[in-house]
């Protein structure tokens, strides 16, 4: 026994030890969110559901936030802090409009939101957040960040309840992890998919998260982002979208400088 | 009266079933009145809300359980058994007296193990009408009256200044039914007689107004 | 002469590796969990009074199975079976309900079997809270017990820690409070069979629906006199949608860094030596491959 520092606690006599009680100023509201970026346009999406432990909360909590003609961020964690850091990072952006007469672009914003969560580094707001949207380039983009501010630009990312599930197939689909090209054949190019492509990646995505994870369905909001002058064949028009999903374009929320900004919903299932 | 407000709720293991409880029981010239709330908790769910907590345990003896069910409900399945074993190589039904120490050793036994507080009462033809009262630690007290459970707080002032020895049988009920019981029993030599008083229909003396007036809870009613 | 002493026999669960698993839950990230079916399971009482219909009794329960946030099992069964006409809703720990109800399933078949008489649920409802009352809740089933027999329909919680109530309608696990709503509301005494199903349905879609521990399908089984009957699956409201895009990999996208190729056939020689084989003269000893099975003396084929 003299392996052990104390002998174990015998089940006759199991309040001994003391307990602390004490205010907890966080909770986990489950749900997830994903983001891949395109050549000229980038997909944000999240689940509607909003829970705590066994219960629903409600079957639609909003997770997904157009800030900016050409920029989509996604919140995820404690929906509390998700909500309240949505809003400060907005009247940031509206008082950035009035000091210079534009809106602030994508990778500023980025840069913005690492500022704001590290201001917090020790009281953090609990939430995981992606950023999405058109880079001046006019290339497709996504920015991920973890509570406390540390941020990278990636191709895709997942985050939330369901994380451990839909972030290995976003690697084996988009970045091709644990694929051999055929003999012969050009190697895989990472990202860079079609529209049709990643909007059914996203999907599936969360169909498949909803059959394994308790904490994620009721319903999806995808925005996609398209760069000026790019065509939305690809979205819109018949058979592109499939059963009961709805699609309708969100208007421009400034002076408009050719971007667009399309909301896809999908209903998943309640249980 | 230790006993009764050292009723530890926290010594019940997590998710265990409570009867957070009123229980009583009143001896009278020729046999006893017991009573019981018909409540058992788990945490703020209530699992059942018309539960039985007067437990037969023999023609003329029953117990009140209160504390964990799971353990109340256990010993009192080996008492009863005890009993009937009893009945069968003496031939005649156990005392109330015998029944008592058999709880009474049972809870004392096991009182590291255990979360019960049980109040015994019954008829015999010894002793008539007896109540023993048997609280948390294993202890036995044969009391003319005997509250129990985590409500009898509420009741021990009520209960202590309105008892008189050499009640009837009515008064007996009226005095048990005024503590806010809402499953009665009465036990004497010749019945076995069961009560339900719904919840509406409990006394609401307590509330006052013999003191203050009808001024709380009374609406007006206004026409538009 | 020595005298051995006798061993004792391993009877019931083995602790001795508790202090060893909890030094190493403390290393680790944490112990082993369990399986547990956050679950909605429910009975009622039908029938009977002035009703005219056959009295029985009307259990249901939801198909899933979690472990943590993870759904493990989509489609498993909760409503075990005790004996022909009783059956047992199992919720908590998913080991333990199915362990429980095969030990006590077994031995109300023996105790009928001695007792020259089908077992009565109340039989079934003591085997269960003394045993669970052994383990102190440490065998973590909840339990909703119902059935029909000699004394007519009878239907029981039984909890982990072998407390037990008796009532007309029950719901147990996670799910119970949605449940209980949907009793509370619109249970009526002496209810048809076909009323007693819908409202079991109703009750677990509930759970199903707005309880997360629960989901999937709804289970329902119907006990009366004249017979049981499982209807398993009876409600699919959850079923699964096709995927939009087909995930299957050509051939050869799995990377390999080395080939072996071993043959698994083994042949032996054998010689009888003793019984009705026993070598005689004349008669030759055949060899046979030993990794013949069910096809033959050829063997199977290699897929080639």
């Amino acid at each position: 026994m003299a392996l052990y520092a104390q002998p174990p606690t015998s089940y006759s006599d199991p309040t001994t030890a003391p307990i602390e009680h004490r205010f907890n100023p966080y909770s986990d509201n489950g749900g997830s969110i994903l983001a891949i970026a395109g050549k000229d346009f980038s997909v944000i999406a999240g689940d509607t559901r909003q829970s705590e432990g066994y219960n629903i909360q409600t079957r639609y909590a909003r997770k997904v936030w157009q800030l900016t003609d050409k920029v989509v961020l996604a919140t995820n964690g404690f929906s509390a802090d998700g909500n309240n850091f949505v809003k400060r990072v907005k009247q940031r952006l509206e008082w950035y409009e009035h000091a210079h007469h534009k809106p602030m672009g994508l990778k500023s914003i980025a840069r913005m939101i690492q500022t704001l969560l590290y201001g917090k580094r020790f009281f953090p707001y609990y939430v995981y957040n992606i950023l999405g949207g058109i880079e001046e380039d006019g290339s497709g983009a996504v920015y991920s960040f973890d509570p406390v501010g540390s941020y990278e630009r990636e191709a895709c990312r997942a985050a939330g309840a369901a994380q451990s599930l839909i972030q290995p197939f976003l690697d084996n689909q988009v970045y091709f992890k644990n694929q051999q090209p055929e003999p012969g054949a050009a190697p895989f190019v990472a990202g860079n998919l079609p529209l049709s492509t990643i909007l059914s990646l996203v999907v599936d995505s969360f169909t498949s998260a909803t059959e394994r994870h308790i904490e994620v369905g009721d319903g999806m909001e995808i925005y996609v982002v398209m760069n000026k002058g790019r065509t939305t064949d690809d979205l819109i028009g018949p058979g592109i979208l499939s059963e009961g999903m709805h699609v309708e374009e969100l208007g421009a929320l400034g002076e408009g400088g050719g971007e667009r900004t399309f909301l896809v919903t999908s209903p998943l299932k309640r249980d | 009266m230790a006993n009764i407000s050292s009723v530890d709720i926290s010594r019940l293991k997590n998710g265990e079933v409570n009867l957070g409880t009123s229980i009583m029981a009143v001896q009278f010239e020729g046999g006893v009145v017991i009573g019981a709330d018909s409540r058992t908790t788990t945490g703020s769910y209530i699992a059942n809300r018309v539960t039985d907590k007067l437990t037969h345990i023999h023609d003329r003896i029953y117990c009140c359980r209160s504390g964990s069910a799971a353990d109340t409900q256990a010993v009192a399945d080996v008492v009863h058994q005890h009993a009937q074993v009893y009945t069968s190589v003496y031939g005649s039904p156990p005392p109330v007296a015998t029944a008592a120490a058999l709880f009474e050793k049972m809870c004392y036994d096991n009182k590291d193990q255990l979360s019960a507080g049980i109040i015994v009462a019954g008829w015999d033809k010894e002793a008539g009408g007896s109540v023993y009262n048997i609280p948390l630690g294993g202890g036995m007290f044969q009391q003319p009256w005997a509250i129990g459970g985590s409500g009898s707080t509420y009741v021990y002032g009520y209960c202590d200044a309105t008892y008189r020895e050499g009640w009837s049988e009515e008064e007996t009920v009226k005095f048990v039914k005024n503590s806010g019981c809402i499953r009665l029993c009465v036990i004497t030599k010749d019945k076995v007689e069961r009560h339900f008083v719904p919840g509406n229909e409990l006394p609401r003396f307590w509330e006052g107004k013999e003191v203050v007036g009808n001024m709380s809870g009374q609406r007006v009613g206004v026409t538009a | 002469m020595v005298v051995k002493a006798v061993e004792t026999p391993n009877i019931g669960f083995d602790f001795s590796n508790h202090a060893r698993n909890q030094f190493l839950g403390q290393r680790l990230q944490g112990t082993p969990k369990a399986t547990s079916t956050g679950t909605t399971i429910v009975g009622v009482i039908f029938g009977g009074g002035d009703s005219g219909e056959e009295a029985g009794v009307c259990l249901g329960a939801d198909t899933r199975a979690t472990g943590g946030p993870i759904v493990a099992d989509k489609n498993c069964e909760k409503i075990h079976y005790l004996t022909p006409q009783i059956r047992c809703c199992g919720a908590g720990t998913a080991a333990d309900t199915e362990f429980v109800t095969n030990l006590i399933s077994s031995n109300l078949e023996l105790h009928a079997l001695s007792q020259g008489r089908p077992a009565r649920i109340v039989t079934a409802m003591t085997m269960l809270k003394q045993y669970l009352f052994r383990y102190q809740g440490h065998v973590g089933a909840h339990l909703v017990l119902g059935g029909v027999d000699s004394t007519g329909p009878h239907l029981f919680t039984v909890h982990a820690h072998g407390s037990t109530d008796k009532l007309p309608y029950v719901t147990m696990g996670s799910g119970s409070l949605a449940a209980m709503a949907v009793f509370e509301s619109s249970f009526k005494e002496n209810m048809t069979r076909a009323e007693a199903v819908a409202l079991v349905a109703r009750a677990i879609r509930s759970g199903i629906f707005n309880d997360l521990g629960s989901g999937s399908n709804v289970d329902v089984a119907v006990i009366t006199k004249s017979g049981t009957e499982m209807l398993r699956n009876y409600e699919t409201p959850n079923e699964r949608s096709n995927k939009s895009r087909n995930y299957k990999f050509r051939r050869g996208t799995t990377a390999w860094t080395k080939e072996n190729v071993r043959s698994l056939i083994v042949s032996e020689d054998v010689k009888i030596t003793t019984g009705a084989g026993k070598d005689q003269g004349g008669f030759e000893a055949k060899q046979v491959p030993t990794g013949a099975g069910v096809g033959g003396e050829e063997g199977m084929d290699l897929d080639s």
